[in-house]
C-alpha cells in the first residue's frame, strides 16, 4: 500500500510573489529525508543554482520524516523568497522506497531527479544528469569519481559491485549513489519497495529503459572514510541476494529451488543408496549417524523442491493479472 | 485500418533480418485478399536491422504491424505481446525463420472452423538435425505426453491456430510456450486438433536453440503437471507428499522401538531411527502446510477475480 503523504508547503497557485510556481516545472528535484540530514536550506541553495542554470522551471520537493519537519521550518524562509519549494511529511518509518512511490504521484515534471538528503556529488554534477536525460537515456546515474582520500570507501564499493556484476551483469560501478536523473515513466513503472531503491538503475534497465552511468565528481564532504557497522555490510549482501533472486528466478522460482533441491536431495540419495548397499552386504546400518545425515539431506531437498512449487504456483496465479510482463518500446499500429 | 480483422497472424521475431521480409511476402501471397487478416511482428530485442525492416513495410502495408519490445524478453512472453496486441477471432503463431510455412495457414484455420479450440502443426518431414535436434525433440515429446496427459506428436512446432477464448484463458510467462497444449487442455479445457505442416531447412540467420535447455524443460514440465493436476486443489499435492512422508516416519519409529526393546545392545541403533523418525515426521507437518499456504494463495485469487472458467462449445440439436 503506498503511504500517504500530507503536505508542509504547497506551491499555491500562481501569484506575482511565487513566480517559480507559475508555470508547470519541466525538472521536479526530490529529496527524500530519512536520515538527519545537512541542513536543508543549505543543500537547497548548494543544488539548486545549476538546475536553475538550464533555464527551465523547475521543482524542490522534500519530503520528510515526523522529525524531519522542523528541519523543514529552515526552508520556510527560502519559500518566502519564492524559491519552487514544496515539502511533504511521510509518516514514520516509511523509508525512502515508500517515500519515493508516495510523492510520485505529486510531481509535476517530466524530468525526475532524485537527490540524498546530504552531499554526494558535486552540484554541477545534476545538470549533466539532466542534460543525459535530454539526450535520450531514460535513466542517468551519477558515478561518483572520486576526489583521492577515502581509499576504503572505493575498497567498499569496488567489493560490493564485483558481487553486483558477479550475480545479476551489467557493467554498474556506482549503482548506489542515489543521484540520478530520469523520465518520469521511469519511476511510474518500476516498482520500487523495501529497499530496492537503492537499486533502482538496476530494475530499470531490467524492465528495457535505457540506463547509462555518468561519471561526476564526488563531493568533498563524501569522500570522507567511513566504516560501517558489521550489521550494515550484512545487510548489503542480503539485499544483494535479494536482487540477484528477485532479477533472476522471480517468474521461475522453482528453477532456482528445483536446482537447489535436487542437488541437496541427490546427495540424500547417494548417501543412502550407500548405506543400502552395505546392508544388502550384511553390514548393520542402523547405528552410523549417517543415516541420520542422508535422510537429512533428503529431506531439506524435498522441502526446497516444494517452497519451488509454491513460488510456481503463486506466480502462475498472478499471470495475466494486472501489470504486463513486457515492456513495448513502440507499437506501429497500435491497437485501435 | 478501421475494420477488426478475422484472423492475426502473431509472429516473434529476433535478429531475422534476413528472413523477414521473405517472411512477410509470404504471409501474403498466402493469405492474399480472401479474409481481412493483420500480421503483428513483436520485435523481442533484436539488435540488427529487423525493425526497421519491417517498420517500412508496416507503413506501406496496413495489415502489418510491429510491436517493439523494449528489451529480450524470451519467446513466450513475445507471443503474449503479440496475442495481447492482435485483434482477430483466431490467431495463428509462427516461427520468424522461414523454416514454417505460411501456406500452411489457411489449413490450420480451416481445421480450426470444425470447431477445435487450437489446432497445433506437426512438422511431417523435418529438415533437422538427427542427433541434435530430432531424437532430443522425439524424447521430449514422449516425456511430455506421458507427463501431462495431453498426446502431442511435436510441442516444438509453432505453427498453431487458436480460437480467441481459448487465449484469454491461457496466459504465456517464462518458458511456457512449449506447453501451450499442456496448459490448454489443463487451465481451458481445451479440445486439440493436430495437422500436418511442411518444414523446411533454416537458409539464413542463426538458431537461437541449443541443448542447454532440456534442464530448463524438465523443470518446467513439473510446473505445467502440478498446475494441470492440482490447479484448483494443491493441498492435495502437498497432502498426498505429506502423509507419504509420515507413513515413512511410522515405519522408522517402528524400527526405533524395536531397537530399544534389544535394550543396550543396540541403544545407539534406537537413537538414530528415533532421529531418523523425527526428519520425516517433520518433513511431513512441513508438506502438510506448505499445502494449506498454497489454498491460501489459490483462494485469495479466486476473491481478487475470476477466471473466466473453461471453454464451452454449444451443442446444436
Amino acid at each position: 500500500m503506498t503511504p500517504t503523504l500530507r503536505p508542509v508547503f504547497e506551491v499555491e497557485t500562481a501569484s506575482a510573489s511565487h513566480p517559480g510556481a507559475a508555470d508547470r516545472p519541466r525538472v521536479s528535484v526530490v529529496v527524500a529525508v530519512t536520515e538527519r540530514p545537512s541542513s536543508l536550506d543549505w543543500l537547497y541553495r548548494e543544488y539548486s543554482p545549476p538546475i536553475r542554470a538550464l533555464g527551465e522551471p523547475f521543482e524542490f520537493v522534500f519530503v520528510v520524516d515526523r522529525w524531519g519537519t522542523e528541519l523543514a521550518q529552515s526552508l520556510a524562509e527560502l519559500r518566502q523568497e519564492g524559491e519552487p519549494i514544496r515539502v511533504f511529511e511521510a509518516g514514520h518509518g516509511v523509508g525512502e522506497s515508500g517515500m519515493l512511490e508516495a510523492v510520485r504521484t505529486h510531481l509535476r515534471g517530466d524530468v525526475v531527479v532524485t537527490l540524498p538528503a546530504y552531499p554526494r556529488v558535486r552540484a554541477e554534477g545534476l545538470a549533466a544528469l539532466v542534460r543525459k536525460v535530454d539526450e535520450g537515456v531514460d535513466l542517468a546515474t551519477a558515478k561518483r569519481t572520486a576526489i583521492g582520500g577515502s581509499f576504503l570507501g572505493r575498497l567498499q564499493r569496488g567489493a560490493f559491485h564485483l558481487l553486483l556484476r558477479w550475480g545479476i551483469g551489467g557493467s554498474f560501478e556506482d549503482v548506489a549513489s542515489g543521484v540520478r536523473a530520469m523520465r518520469r515513466e521511469v519511476l511510474d513503472e518500476v516498482p520500487v519497495y523495501g529497499d530496492l531503491v537503492r537499486f533502482l538503475p538496476v530494475l530499470a534497465q531490467r524492465e528495457g529503459f535505457r540506463v547509462e552511468e555518468v561519471p561526476v565528481p564526488q563531493h568533498p564532504e563524501d569522500s570522507r572514510p567511513r566504516v560501517y557497522s558489521p550489521g550494515i555490510y550484512v545487510r548489503r549482501i542480503i539485499d544483494l541476494l535479494g536482487l540477484f533472486f528477485m532479477v533472476r528466478f522471480t517468474r521461475k522460482p522453482l528453477r532456482f529451488f528445483g536446482l537447489v533441491g535436487t542437488l541437496l536431495s541427490g546427495i540424500g540419495t547417494l548417501i543412502l543408496i550407500v548405506l543400502l548397499l552395505q546392508r544388502i552386504g550384511g553390514q548393520a546400518i542402523a547405528d552410523r549417524p549417517l543415516l541420520l545425515l542422508g535422510v537429512l539431506f533428503f529431506v531439506t531437498g524435498v522441502q526446497a523442491i516444494a517452497m519451488g512449487l509454491i513460488g510456481e504456483i503463486i506466480v502462475h496465479l498472478s499471470a495475466g493479472q494486472g501489470r504486463r510482463e513486457y515492456r513495448v518500446e513502440e507499437s506501429v499500429r497500435e491497437k485501435i | 485500418m478501421s475494420s477488426v480483422p478475422e484472423l492475426s497472424v502473431v509472429i516473434p521475431v529476433l535478429n531475422e533480418e534476413e528472413n523477414v521480409l521473405p517472411l512477410i511476402d509470404r504471409v501474403r501471397a498466402a493469405l492474399g485478399v480472401a479474409t481481412e487478416w493483420e500480421l503483428v511482428l513483436v520485435n523481442d530485442g533484436s539488435t540488427d536491422r529487423t525493425a526497421e525492416l519491417v517498420a517500412n513495410s508496416a507503413a506501406e502495408d496496413p495489415r502489418i504491424r510491429l510491436v517493439t519490445l523494449a528489451r529480450r524478453y524470451g519467446q513466450s512472453t513475445a507471443m503474449q505481446a503479440g496475442f495481447d496486441h492482435a485483434r482477430g477471432r483466431i490467431l495463428v503463431t509462427m516461427d520468424g525463420d522461414l523454416q514454417n510455412d505460411p501456406l500452411d495457414i489457411p489449413v490450420l484455420v480451416a481445421e480450426l472452423e470444425k470447431g477445435w479450440d487450437l489446432v497445433a502443426g506437426y512438422r511431417e518431414r523435418r529438415q533437422d538435425l538427427l542427433v541434435r535436434r530430432k531424437i532430443p525433440s522425439w524424447i521430449a515429446n514422449r516425456i511430455i505426453a506421458g507427463i501431462t496427459g495431453v498426446k502431442i506428436r511435436d510441442n516444438g512446432c509453432s505453427l498453431k491456430a487458436y480460437r480467441r477464448e481459448l487465449l484469454e484463458r491461457v496466459h504465456l510467462y517464462s518458458d511456457m510456450h512449449r506447453f501451450i497444449p499442456a496448459l490448454a487442455a489443463g487451465m481451458a479445457g481445451a479440445r486439440i486438433s493436430e495437422m500436418p505442416v511442411r518444414h523446411h531447412p533454416r537458409i539464413a540467420g542463426e538458431s537461437k536453440y541449443g541443448l542447454s535447455r532440456v534442464g530448463k524443460v524438465l523443470v518446467d514440465l513439473l510446473t505445467v503437471k502440478m498446475i494441470r493436476s492440482f490447479r484448483m486443489n494443491p493441498a492435495r499435492l502437498f497432502g498426498g507428499g505429506a502423509l507419504a512422508a509420515a507413513l515413512i516416519g511410522v515405519v522408522t519409529a517402528g524400527l526405533a522401538l524395536r531397537a530399544y526393546g534389544a535394550f543396550d545392545a543396540e541403544i545407539a541403533g534406537s537413537v538414530i531411527f528415533a532421529g531418523v523418525t523425527l526428519l520425516w515426521f517433520s518433513l511431513g507437518v512441513f508438506l502438510f502446510m506448505l499445502g494449506l499456504v498454497a489454498q491460501v494463495a489459490v483462494s485469495t485469487k479466486q476473491r481478487a477475480g475470476r477466471d473466466p472458467g473453461p471453454l464451452l462449445h454449444e451443442v446444436h440439436t
